[in-house]
């Protein structure tokens, strides 16, 4: 009968077969890399996953800056929030994290924010003292901006590569997107002020709860 | 004000066989020496730790003081990451060298991200 036919009902991915994917055949056929783009994600993930982990850091050397203390929290917790995101896709599209951590945290997208003082771990063995010297607040926050930048580039790299292609992946990296703007714009803000003495406002401030994630958590797509 | 810094000639092979020459003072990055003259290079982290940016140096001394993760063994290569380096002299740079030097950190076992 004419009019019958279901063009979106089969496909090449055969009946039952559960080796290959159509999520990743869809966004193949429209010209993404999917391997690639798995790649890019581990990178990704993995650059999220350092910062977490050394944003741990720098927020307990702001001590007595509490204000900043405050906003550097809400960074980690949403860039922790970010991997959360990152690591279902990667294995929707067929990849994985690697198995070992230092395998991952090696390959990251973006260097180690390192506490001012400690680069490179030569910091393991210095005396406390000296640690806490280099460790002002303005290294901090000059530390906590640039991270931010890599993230903003990373981010922005896989919306271009996504836009159009593959709307979910696209969908999660724009979420992330947001609040690593919005991260920059607060460690501008604060670092100014801070180094500089001159105002350059973010234009907003407050999350509703530490670590808020207003894109890329409140309103997840998966249920973690 | 203080004297400009010294500028050398950087000529850079891209991968259609053009090639493209620009002035880099010493105390500038060479990316964004390139990028002011119009250059498009391929860059992410902009903070001399991952490839994206990576050139083979056929001619010149850079200096990779800048880079966060650089390796005495990729400068041994004939690699750079242009996003952090200064130029010390005149250059001839061989761009999109990437997936180059992720295979030469791969055969040393030193750390690379997968993706760029």
């Amino acid at each position: 009968m004419a009019g019958s036919e279901k063009p979106h009902a089969k496909g090449k991915v055969a009946s039952g077969d559960v080796t290959q994917r159509v999520g990743v055949e869809a966004i193949e056929a429209r010209g993404v890399d999917a391997d690639q783009l798995v790649e890019k994600l581990i990178d990704a993930a993995g650059a999220e996953f350092t910062t977490y982990y050394y944003y741990t850091i720098l927020r307990m050397y702001l001590a007595g800056e509490e204000d900043y203390k405050e906003i550097c929290e809400d960074a980690r917790l949403e860039d922790r929030a970010h991997f959360e995101l990152i690591a279902p896709r990667i294995f929707e599209l067929g990849g994985t994290i690697p198995y070992d951590i230092r395998t991952f945290v090696d390959r990251a997208g973006c260097p180690d924010a390192y506490l001012p003082g400690t680069g490179d771990a030569s910091g393991d063995g210095a005396s406390r003292d000296v640690v806490v010297a280099d460790a002002t607040p303005a290294a901090i926050l000059e530390v906590l901006l640039e991270a931010e930048r890599c993230a903003i580039r990373t981010w922005s790299e896989i919306c271009d590569l996504t836009f159009g292609k593959d709307p979910r992946t696209y969908d999660m990296a724009a979420r992330i997107l947001n609040e690593e703007v919005e991260h920059e714009a607060w460690f501008i803000e604060l670092l100014s002020k801070e180094r500089d003495g001159v105002a350059r406002p973010s234009g907003h401030f407050r999350r509703g709860e530490p670590g808020d994630a207003p894109y890329s958590k409140n309103r997840g797509f998966y249920n973690p | 004000m203080g004297r400009p810094a010294p500028a050398h000639r950087v000529e850079f092979e891209l991968p259609d066989g053009r090639t493209r020459a620009v002035r880099v003072r010493e105390d500038e990055h060479v990316l964004g020496a390139a990028r002011r003259a119009g250059l498009v290079l391929p860059s992410l982290c902009e903070q001399g730790w991952d490839l994206a940016c990576a050139v083979r140096v056929l001619q010149g001394e850079l200096d990779h003081g800048d880079a966060r993760r650089y390796y005495a063994e990729d400068e041994r290569a004939g690699f750079a990451l242009i996003c952090t380096a200064k130029a010390r002299s005149d250059l001839r740079l061989c761009t999109h060298q990437a997936a180059a030097m992720r295979r030469h950190r791969d055969a040393r076992e030193l750390p690379a991200p997968r993706g760029t």
